[in-house]
């Protein structure tokens, strides 16, 4: 059976990632009272206690709204990594490399980015890391993609001592405050994109960084794995569920199963956390219709016979359903650099 | 409010003043042969010149200006009072004084006239001086509360007009070195100090046509008019060595802070001349 976490289960420790927005908060004189509205967290964070999901994503959504800047989203994520999260922190900092970096970032998401679920993939010359909702927060989601990426991109500054030549790509359009992911991500940005990801050159993940030891790496991240892990939330078990099912056409009964709860519960759950279970599962299909088309340069047949769907036709019209783009314009964009991920160029001129 | 009845209190006696002038001088007319249509006009007029000049003094900061207007009003409200006594008590055609009293009025009209020349002299200077300012920048416009410069925002606006003007525009854009080091090592307050002392050293460098923004983050945006690009350049290389001959302290530390630049000569679209202007600081 597998694990996970529901939204309004107690699990993230007060004194992490919560404390941290709470903090920020304070400093720039937001009163408790406005932070904490409506998260049931009336006390404020006792040290030792638990916060669930989703009364850490109304204290994030408080936070923001209090303070109203189109910087907040990005100052909270230079505070987040590496985190006070013990071994699995440590981990992180004594990463001899950006493969080992990212690897155990994926390892320990549940610890270390609860709401949001880093997944890396490479292939050829390209290494590419994609966010996906871990607790389902629709409304938050952008802000939540720009702290996180921050955090990962202000990490690899640290760590490695140089700015990595990262590419971005949003599953948004282009926003208004552009400028801060100009300067707080880089340059190379492109909006309209099916995925929240940030690309680099594959070359970047084995170069050796300053002050780096496979020992200490080794012993940090043995630590980290004794601990005993942290249960993902619902949206990012599915997910990986998913993703591992896709060629069996999962259906919701059998998911249920599988996750150890009846289908009226299983819906309920993923209705908590704004979402269900076809939305999930589009949104699996579309990511790995995409990955053959860019990796293994797939036809919609080839696409459409990995999927299990009839005949290229039905997969076709339901890939417009997903993204609302038929996969002539993304393949044709495949050839330009970033093409996959891209919009056609008229809907992408904004970037 | 202290002032105010003061005001009141000099001119209420002004004008009971003229009335023991007149009753001492003259004979009281009897009732039956006041005109009163001549007596509610000139007396109406009186009274409505001491509000005016109540008005004045209360609304406006002393000096020259206010203190013609209101002078030209009071005279205006007294030679309306002489002229308004006058039907009222009979005073000898040979008495001198009442031709005098009634002469305030003319008169009050002349010196309103000399207050409103020198007022207008007045709203000109200073709207040319808000213009200046508005042109100039400086914290007339606090956007970003930690620097109190313009954002990005009103910098795309300014970039916008510019792309209309015919002589030439420099941009340059300012990034300090290693600054997210400042943040995990000193915590973001001392970044927020580091920001505003920057923001500082670089206005205190400027022409007082440039305009100075904080971009995002610890990217400052500098807008040149009128000069070139290479002359641009070599302003931003000037600003940078000031910046670096500064000493900011964190705690006791010293920190060293330098600036690196990129400059452009503004024109085209703002978005693709920043996001282009972007990409070179962050090759640099």
């Amino acid at each position: 059976m597998i694990a996970w976490q529901g939204a309004t289960e107690a699990s993230i420790p007060a004194r992490l990632q919560p404390a941290l927005a709470l903090e920020y908060g304070r400093s720039h004189d937001v009163p408790d009272a406005a932070l904490l509205r409506e998260t049931g967290l009336t006390g404020g964070l006792a040290a030792d206690s638990l916060v669930s999901p989703s009364q850490y994503l109304q204290l994030l959504s408080n936070t923001l709204r209090a303070l109203d800047s189109p910087d907040t989203s990005f100052m909270l994520g230079q505070l987040m990594l590496p985190g006070h999260d013990g071994a699995a922190s440590h981990a992180l900092v004594q990463a001899p490399n950006l493969r080992v970096l990212l690897e155990s970032l994926c390892r320990f998401h549940a610890r270390l980015t609860p709401l949001l679920r880093p997944r890396l993939e490479t292939w050829g010359d390209v290494a590419l890391l994609y966010w996906v909702d871990a607790q389902g927060a629709p409304s938050l989601r952008p802000a939540l993609v720009e702290m996180h990426m921050t955090a990962l991109v202000a990490l690899c500054r640290w760590l490695g001592g140089a700015r990595l030549p990262w590419r971005f790509c949003f599953n948004r359009g282009a926003p208004r405050h552009v400028e801060q992911h100009q300067v707080h991500l880089g340059a190379e940005l492109r909006f309209g994109c099916q995925l929240d990801a940030m690309l680099v050159d594959a070359a970047w993940l084995d170069r050796p960084w300053p002050r780096a030891s496979e020992m200490a790496s080794r012993l940090a991240l043995q630590a980290a794995d004794a601990e005993p892990p942290r249960t993902p939330g619902l949206p990012a078990a599915l997910y990986d569920y998913l993703l591992e099912h896709v060629r069996e056409s999962p259906t919701l009964e059998r998911s249920a199963s599988d996750f150890g709860v009846s289908p009226a519960t299983f819906k309920r759950q993923l209705l908590r956390h704004h979402t269900h279970f076809q939305g999930e599962l589009d949104q699996v299909r579309t990511h790995v219709a995409l990955w053959l088309f860019q990796v293994r340069r797939a036809d919609n047949e080839e696409v459409a016979r990995h999927l299990g769907f009839h005949d290229a036709a039905n997969f076709r019209r339901s890939f417009k359903r997903w993204t609302g783009l038929t996969p002539g314009p993304i393949r044709a964009a495949i050839d330009g650099e970033l093409g996959w991920l891209s919009s056609p160029p008229g809907a992408a001129a904004g970037a | 409010m202290n002032l105010v009845i003061r005001h009141l209190t000099v001119l209420v006696g002004l004008l009971l003043g003229f009335a023991l002038v007149f009753v001492g001088g003259g004979t009281a007319i009897p009732l039956s042969e006041w005109d009163g249509m001549d007596i509610v006009s000139e007396g109406g007029t009186a009274l409505l010149a001491a509000i005016w000049c109540m008005i004045v003094l209360c609304s406006r900061p002393d000096g020259r200006v206010t203190r013609l207007l209101a002078g030209g009003l009071a005279c205006i409200m007294l030679g309306s009072w002489a002229d308004c006594l006058d039907e009222v008590f009979d005073i000898g055609k040979v008495a001198l004084w009442d031709n005098v009293l009634e002469a305030l009025l003319p008169l009050g009209m002349l010196i309103l006239t000399a207050g409103m020349v020198y007022w207008r002299h007045e709203q000109a200077n200073l709207s040319e001086h808000l213009r200046k300012r508005e042109r100039l920048f400086r914290s007339h416009r606090p956007f970003d509360r930690i620097t109190q410069l313009a954002d990005a925002a009103y910098l795309r606006e300014q970039l916008r007009r510019e792309r209309r003007n015919e002589q030439p525009c420099a941009l340059v854009l300012f990034d300090i070195d290693d600054f997210h080091r400042i943040n995990r090592e000193h915590g973001q307050a001392e970044g927020d100090r580091a920001l505003q002392a920057v923001a500082h050293m670089l206005l205190l460098n400027l022409r007082n046509d440039d305009l100075l923004c904080r971009y995002a983050g610890e990217r400052f945006a500098v807008l040149m008019p009128g000069l070139t690009q290479q002359q641009g350049d070599d302003a931003a290389r000037h600003l940078c060595r000031m910046v670096s001959s500064m000493r900011h302290h964190a705690g006791s530390r010293r920190v060293p802070v330098t600036l690196r630049h990129g400059c452009a000569s503004a024109g085209g679209a703002p978005d693709a001349l920043l996001a282009a202007l972007c990409r070179q600081m962050d090759a640099a």
